[in-house]
């Protein structure tokens, strides 16, 4: 008898002497991937549970409708609050049009190098950074005339375009190609197959492009603080043409306080933030459920 | 269904269109009271916070004002971006130049005070601008340094690593400190000289008067410069600065007056001031003493409310200064304000 | 009886043209979108160049190895920056990766099905903070516990490494690569998780019959496989890391010199931007701030096209290989 068993290598009836170990080694990976996720979760909870504590017991009635206050008074987030829906509200307004129309373009009219070619572009725009893109709208608009919401709203716009159509794109070519060649076959025009059947059957897909971009845009700082950071009014205000207060930028800037009272602002409209994108995400999920359902009927 | 859907995604996009056209339109027909913006230095906010109200009060001005440092209010000014910018940090000859008729009028007076991190010390820190200029170059690191140890004998100081606390943004209260480190420390001089940003050799950086007090009550051990209404506002202990009859100063409403004495009787030239390190024979004069300016183009659609504003401020405005420790402007200074006021006459 | 029989040539040829023109239109007017997209990225290339001109006339490419920021003597490089930004990166990219693929796997292979949905949801959630709200935990929060606790534990352990030496510091190159790394673990996971999902089953299933284990099948078949798309995963994680300014300026600290050590401050590209660009006192200043932009900008590009490229080759080898 050998010292050592030889195992025929082609025999998957013998059995493995080293199977313990490998066992072993399973469990092993097993167990730090779990805790890999945890730490996921942990580091997620971490930051939530901070904003909520902290946030939690500043907000009140007039924290949410008093507008920034002057040195050494206490102020509130109103005037912030109303000038990032409005700038929020703007970009989309420019984006998602011109969005699905690229879109469209890509999925339906292109030919394949000029589709690749504009995905590309869709993917290349989409990894410039938003400070980049802050500093390109302040160069060409900011410089000379002044900030203002409206080019606020054109840097956000910049940066949703490519989310926004990427979505759409992707859910135009899940939309089965029957559905478009029974519409042709039965003389409809390609513009009116597109518009009445294709879109409206991709619509849940798009609307959850629509709400990821939307929330993804609501927390951008970097731009922001090139086209409307100095606020030359007091108070709310709902002058586009002027520079108007934002959220991010709020939160920016009360972060770098040493004051405990801005401090607590600071949490408090991180909270209002993080609630606003959280809410745009479980949207998101429920028009991804109608998009599912939609596309799986036919 | 769908045309329903359709219908209605339309009707919202016009009534949203319409919205925000209607908000941009009416927006700037609703001005009852006159807008003033500014911008720049983070220095004189507390004051001009005191004023806003008062400037609505007395003329029905609506004035703004963003504390981005005195950097960027010199190039919001330049840009046209607001109506008048504020700095600590006189403009260059560049700068006036760039500004394209600017005057700049000197509007309030104070000090930058040296506020640090040693909680549970019992006393208040003495420090020399040698010492000062040393801890920013980086070669005296520890508190309990010999040389600092030697001109506080009743101090008892720790043995923690001292962190010195710069601005990273172009900052007046940079430049006047510098002016400062300049006139007392040659090498400080000759490797940087003053300035509203520096290649800072060691220590944080932070934004803003604001973030500079925000990152030294972080931080045990820390140092900065910050104007002193800040510190007092964020309850942090500043040092007394030895000054050059020997006199121990603190950056209160004696010693800044005492510093500003130092000017001449008539005040001639563009308006920068240095009062840092006033000579010896002013024994209470605090050596880190400064005047703010706002500039303000001589020629725009505002110029009257702008004369009527800057007017007010080194008028009744400078008794809104002393609670917030803003020296009320002497007579040399005020009547040189006057004289560049006049130049606003677009 | 010729007015009564409809010539059919007539109204359906009208509808023709009819149908002509709208579908021209449309297409016209989408591919005007398409082009106009590509245009603005074509013309924001060219701003940021444009408007860095002076002062790369000025510096030239020694621009890119100068270690110097100096407003008052109007001296610039990029050195520094570029140190902080390769630094911080890079650790995010080294501690991100490991993470997001154990992450990938757990969710796609070994978690019990009802836990993989609200752990992959938290997950995504983790990218949907605000980078400002992170930067915000970052100062208040991540910043001191590293001061207090990481830094000096690390410290007594590894001090003998440059990189750990020094005074713990709440604002330095570490805080901004764990930071980083936060924001990276969501986005890499993710698509690591679509590639895991994605790959065959039979692949898998084939090296689990021949007796392996589960970690076994994983390593000799589903990663090998999804390689390409891992390594695209974590060029686009790193094309992140690159341009985020706001949450890295919040903890980095400003600081101007290169050292040794990751615990004192430092600066990347996108965050001296940031923190300086609005305050720049003259057009030198400014311009070299954009000169530091137009870095970025490349690099970013790089990374992303080279991203691209990887997906799109390892999209067509899959095409040919499956025929």
């Amino acid at each position: 008898m050998s010292a050592v068993e030889i195992i025929d290598p082609y025999d998957i009836t013998a059995k493995s002497n080293n199977l313990g170990r490998r066992r072993r080694i399973q469990q092993l990976v097993s167990v730090v991937a779990l805790l890999s996720a945890l730490f996921a979760v942990l580091i997620l909870a971490l930051v939530l549970g901070t904003v909520l504590y902290k946030g939690l017991s500043q907000l009140s009635l007039d924290f949410l409708t008093k507008s920034s206050a002057l040195f050494g008074e206490k102020g509130g987030i109103a005037d912030a609050l109303v000038g990032s829906a409005i700038i929020v509200a703007m970009s989309t307004l420019i984006a998602v049009p011109i969005a699905i129309l690229v879109a469209i373009y890509i999925a339906e009219y292109a030919g394949p190098k000029a589709a690749s070619f504009f995905r590309v572009m869709l993917d290349v725009l989409n990894g410039v950074p938003a400070i980049i893109v802050g500093i390109f709208i302040y160069g060409i608009l900011v410089v000379g005339h002044g900030q203002s919401a409206i080019y606020g709203a054109l840097a956000l716009s910049i940066l949703m375009i490519p989310m926004v159509a990427r979505a759409t794109q992707e859910v135009l070519e899940l939309v089965p190609r029957h559905l478009r060649e029974a519409s042709l076959a039965l003389g409809v025009p390609r513009w009116r197959t597109v518009y009445s059947i294709v879109l409206p059957t991709a619509i849940g897909g798009i609307l959850t492009g629509v709400v990821i971009a939307v929330a993804r845009v609501a927390g951008e700082t970097a731009p922001l603080l090139f086209t409307s950071s100095i606020v030359t009014t007091q108070g709310v205000s709902v002058d586009v043409h002027q520079a108007l207060a934002t959220l991010p930028v709020r939160i920016f800037t009360l972060s770098e306080s040493p004051s405990p009272d801005d401090q607590s602002a600071a949490w408090a409209a991180a909270l209002i933030l993080i609630a606003f994108v959280l809410v745009m995400n479980i949207l998101a999920k429920y028009f991804a459920g109608r998009k599912r359902k939609s596309l799986e009927g036919i | 269904m769908r045309k329903a859907l359709g219908l209605a995604l339309v009707v919202a996009t016009v009534v949203a269109i319409a919205a925000v056209v209607g908000a941009a339109s009416a927006a700037p027909a609703k001005k009852q009271d006159t807008s003033i913006s500014g911008a720049g230095s983070s220095f004189v906010f507390p004051l001009v916070s005191k004023w806003i109200p008062a400037l609505g009060s007395a003329y029905g001005y609506n004035v703004s004002y963003s504390p981005i440092g005195s950097g960027g209010g010199i190039a919001a000014v330049t840009a046209r971006t607001v109506d008048f910018g504020a700095s600590d940090a006189p403009l260059s000859a560049d700068q006036m130049a760039a500004c394209k008729g600017c005057v700049q009028v000197p509007w309030a007076l104070s000090a930058t005070s040296t506020p640090y991190n040693l909680p549970g010390l019992n006393c208040v820190v003495r420090l020399t601008g040698p010492i000062l200029a040393d801890i920013y170059l980086g070669n005296t690191t520890k508190w309990n340094d010999a040389s600092i140890t030697k001109i506080n004998p009743k101090c008892n100081m720790p043995d923690t690593k001292i962190t010195p606390v710069y601005r990273s943004d172009n900052s007046g209260t940079s430049y006047n400190f510098t002016d400062y480190l300049s006139a007392v420390s040659g090498t400080w001089k000759s490797k940087y000289g003053p300035g509203v940003n520096q290649q800072w050799p060691t220590g944080v950086g932070a934004k803003g008067s604001s973030g500079v007090a925000g990152v030294i009550s972080k931080t045990q051990g820390a140092i900065g410069y910050v104007d002193v209404a800040y510190a007092k506002a964020n309850k942090l202990r500043f040092a007394s600065i030895k000054n050059a009859s020997g006199k121990f100063a603190t950056p209160g409403l004696r010693g800044i007056k005492a510093a500003a004495a130092t000017l001449p009787k008539k005040i001639t030239g563009d308006g920068s001031l240095s009062i840092v390190n006033p000579k010896k024979g002013n024994p209470l004069a605090y050596p880190i003493s400064t005047f703010t300016y706002v500039i303000v183009p001589t020629s725009s659609s505002k110029s009257a409310e702008l004369r009527k504003m800057v007017y007010w401020a080194v008028t009744r405005g400078q008794t809104y200064g002393p609670p917030l420790l803003f020296q009320p402007l002497p007579l040399n200074v005020q009547a040189f304000a006057f004289r560049q006021i006049k130049q606003i006459n677009g | 009886m010729s007015t009564l029989t409809p010539d059919p040539a007539a109204p359906v040829a009208i509808e023709r043209r009819g149908i002509r023109l709208g579908d021209l239109l449309f297409k016209g007017v989408a591919g005007v979108a398409a082009l106009g997209v590509t245009a603005v990225l074509g013309f924001l290339t060219y701003k940021i160049f444009a408007l860095a001109w002076p002062a790369m006339q000025k510096y030239g490419l020694s621009f890119i190895w100068t270690e110097a920021w100096n407003p008052n003597t109007n001296v610039y490089g990029a050195l520094t920056f570029i140190y902080g930004t390769i630094v911080t990166s890079f650790i995010a990219l080294l501690l991100a990766t490991p993470l997001s693929i154990a992450i990938a796997l757990f969710l796609t292979e070994l978690a019990p099905r009802r836990l993989a949905s609200p752990i992959a949801t938290m997950v995504e959630l983790l990218a949907a903070i605000p980078s400002v709200v992170l930067g915000l935990w970052g100062i208040l929060v991540f910043g001191p516990w590293i001061a207090n606790h990481l830094e000096p534990w690390l410290q007594s352990w590894f001090g003998f490494l440059p990189i750990f030496s020094g005074d713990p510091s709440q604002a330095g190159l570490l805080p901004a690569a764990l930071v980083l790394t936060i924001m990276i673990i969501p986005i890499t996971s993710a698509i690591c998780r679509e590639l895991f999902s994605r790959v065959p089953h039979d692949l898998t299933d084939g090296s689990l019959a021949l007796g392996s284990t589960r970690w076994e099948a994983i390593r000799r078949v589903a990663l090998p496989y999804a390689a390409p798309g891992i390594s695209a995963a974590v060029l686009l994680g790193l094309g992140r890391a690159f341009g985020e300014a706001i949450a890295v300026t919040q903890v980095i600290g400003s600081g101007n010199a290169i050292n040794r050590s990751l615990f004192p401050p430092g600066d990347t590209l996108a965050s001296r931007i940031a923190s300086t660009y609005q305050g720049a006192s003259n057009n030198i200043e400014v311009q070299s701030l954009l000169y530091l932009g137009a870095i970025l900008l490349v690099v970013s590009l790089i990374t992303n096209v080279s991203a691209q490229a990887i997906v799109n080759r390892f999209q067509k080898a899959r095409r040919m290989s499956t025929g």
